[in-house]
């Protein structure tokens, strides 16, 4: 299992859109991957589900972490964090 | 749940206007249903029936959802971005094991299971401290609502049975209302939640309805049968208007309506330019219903047959296609009617066949790749459009043809299916036109080659100009990036016109270019005289083409060619 931080960059946070095109993304992995809102202490959560990704409340400037967990959990990990630090097309 | 006062004094309400227009009418109020899901239980053993229940539900939310999508193809990519996310809350994983579990370990009917468990999510994003999170509990509720509604048996709409000049005044319309809109009978729209950018307004701007939308308590204030006033480009809806308030904006109306009798008054018309050259008009459709605009058209230049597919459960069996098809022949009449064979894959998706994921759908299996891969259901599409080409006149087009190799095979399917009608004694008309869409680059780069292998080709220019530039065109964060007037986009333009005109073969356009009246002088300057549209543009576009004469589009069309950037172009025709 391999696990990496970032920060939410783009001004909406993990809402609607992005939530959805992250979903998106996970899903074509075949690792199990979680994400938690680090500066909230939060739980791990399925980072292949919307309304668990809503859940997190991860607006701007919040710190999550993605941990990934499978055979393409680098390919996953490299992918989803540069698909966040990207702030979904929103900057 | 009439005012009992008889002096009714007139309010006025402030909202956001998002589609223009003013409006006199009755109001109607509609609240979105509460409705309360008993917590009900079953005996053991009927667990894969019931599971199945929710995997149906499912299945026919996410067929209206796409029919929404269908009918947001001609307007914009902010509203299909809203889809998305409910198509990915439709989807979701964690709900869907738990509703599961809910069902088979719990033994909960359903429709309880679904409302227990989207309520658990619901309170958890509503809770966010996030304002822009916890909105979104609304799309979680939207999609509940959809899956009860369509778990107890429901699915037409009261808002599809309202009488004349009805003015809807809804607390929160979901997108399955809004998508009943068109059909009904609705003057406008007042809401008491939504902005500009809702998926609400992006229809209604559609439909061209009049709507007011963000206005709070719209339905406790208001009462059913009230008279109002709305005025879609202010944002103000008078209740009760006194008369000086009605005659006020019985001008405002005067005026506005002006500007589109105007239009209107060439709805009937025929395309003519100034000096009385001809340019012919289509129009594009998507469905079967009685009068989508034939009597004010030349021809049907696109016959969307997707509905078809979308709509139902299953692959639509070759007796219904041929019904669909028959009818919309016999409707047209002698108006030629160009049937575009099934446009799915890519984004568009249909829920009883399971394809392949890919990285990019817009450049994947996708139509005639799709439909080659799919015979049985292609040839069926084939089989029931020629055996209705007796009824009227048929015209077939492949879309997404990309090379030569595409057009003979479709061709040699088209064969095939000929043979096996003349083994079987089925009449069709033999000398049915066969075209292609031109939207793909590689083939636009070819227009003189392939124009010898085709009857006719359609210039799609949405798909042209996404392919061209790049650019997908539903993303609206690089909307400035999708360039319908570049440079590239004329020149392509010009080189497949010049091609086809040179071979005699009829060339036409159906994007959505040929809707705009800014790109109407250019398109007949470079040498089209068939411009197809939705129904509700005809008007605008005849009145364009009786502004200027052959001679001075052509010199347009020829200065264009020399400028270098979209900017250029767009200033030099506002200019003119």
């Amino acid at each position: 299992m391999i696990c990496r931080m970032t920060e939410i960059v783009n001004p909406s946070g993990l809402h609607g859109r992005p939530a959805a095109q992250l979903v998106e993304a996970a899903k074509r992995y075949q690792s199990k991957l979680t994400i938690r809102n680090v500066t909230e202490h939060g739980e791990p959560v399925n980072a292949k589900s919307i309304v668990r990704i809503l859940g997190l409340s991860a607006s701007k400037g919040k710190t999550v972490e993605l941990c990934a967990h499978g055979e393409d959990e680098i390919q996953a990990i490299e992918d989803l964090i540069t698909l966040i630090d990207s702030g979904f097309g929103e900057i | 749940m009439r005012n009992n006062n008889n002096h009714k004094e007139m309010l006025i309400l402030q909202g956001e206007g998002v589609s223009d227009g003013v409006v006199f009418g009755n109001a109607f109020v509609y609240r979105a249903e509460q409705y309360v899901v008993k917590e009900e239980y079953f005996e053991p053993g009927h667990e894969d029936a019931f599971v199945q229940e929710w995997e149906d539900a499912r299945q026919t939310a996410q067929v209206e959802l796409d029919k929404v999508f269908s009918v947001l193809d001609n307007v914009s990519g902010e509203g299909r971005a809203i889809l998305d996310v409910h198509k990915s809350i439709l989807f979701d994983e964690e709900i869907e094991e738990m509703v599961e579990t809910t069902i088979r370990e719990d033994k909960v009917m359903p429709a309880s299971a679904v409302s227990k468990v989207f309520d658990i999510f619901i309170s958890i994003v509503g809770e966010s401290s996030d304002p822009l999170i916890a909105e979104r509990a609304a799309d979680l509720r939207d999609v509940r609502d959809r899956l009860l509604r369509i778990m107890r048996g429901e699915s037409s709409s009261v808002l599809s049975h309202l009488p004349e000049n009805t003015i809807l005044v809804a607390d929160d319309l979901l997108p399955s209302d809004a998508a009943m809109l068109e059909k009904g009978k609705v003057a406008a729209v007042v809401n008491e939640v939504g902005s500009a950018t809702a998926h609400l307004a992006i229809l209604a701007r559609g439909y061209r309805i009049p709507t007011v939308l963000s206005v709070p308590k719209a339905t406790v204030l208001i009462n059913n049968g009230e008279n109002l006033i709305v005025d879609g480009h202010d944002g103000i809806v008078v209740v009760n208007p006194d008369e000086a308030t009605g005659r006020a904006y019985g001008d405002k109306k005067r005026h506005f309506d002006k500007k589109t009798a105007l239009e209107n008054e060439y709805q009937d018309r025929k395309g003519l330019l100034r000096d009385g050259t001809t340019v012919r008009i289509g129009i594009n459709i998507g469905d079967d219903r009685e009068d989508p605009g034939y009597s004010s058209c030349d021809f049907v230049g696109l016959f969307r047959t997707e509905f078809l597919y979308m709509d139902s459960q299953q692959l639509p069996t070759e007796q219904q296609q041929f019904e669909v098809y028959r009818r919309v022949l016999e409707l047209a009449g002698d108006k030629p009617v160009t049937l575009r064979t099934l446009d799915i894959g890519g984004d568009k998706q249909l829920p009883y066949m399971s394809l392949p994921e890919e990285m990019n759908p817009f450049l994947g299996k996708r139509a005639l790749r799709l439909c080659f891969e799919e015979m049985d259901m292609f040839k069926t599409q084939l089989r029931a459009a020629l055996r209705a080409s007796v009824f009227g006149k048929l015209k077939i087009m492949f879309p997404m043809v990309a090379s030569i190799d595409d057009v003979r095979h479709a061709k040699s399917v088209l064969k095939a299916v000929k043979k096996d009608l003349d083994d079987e004694g089925c009449p069709y008309d033999p000398l049915v036109p066969i075209g292609i869409m031109i939207e793909v680059p590689s083939i636009a780069f070819i227009a003189d080659l392939v124009v010898t292998e085709v009857d006719f080709a359609s210039i799609g220019t949405n798909d042209l100009c996404q392919y061209l530039c790049a650019t997908d065109r539903d993303n609206a964060e690089i909307r400035e990036y999708y360039q319908s007037f570049s440079p590239a986009m004329f020149r392509t333009l010009h080189s497949i016109v010049t091609a086809f005109n040179a071979a005699g073969k009829e060339i036409s356009i159906c994007g959505e270019m040929a809707a705009d009246p800014l790109a109407t002088k250019v398109l007949v300057g470079l040498g089209l005289r068939n411009l197809s549209m939705n129904s509700a543009s005809t008007a605008k576009v005849k009145m364009e083409l009786a502004r200027f004469t052959l001679e001075e589009a052509e010199d347009v069309a020829g200065a264009i060619m020399s400028l270098k950037t979209q900017k250029d172009i767009i200033e030099y025709l506002k200019s003119l």
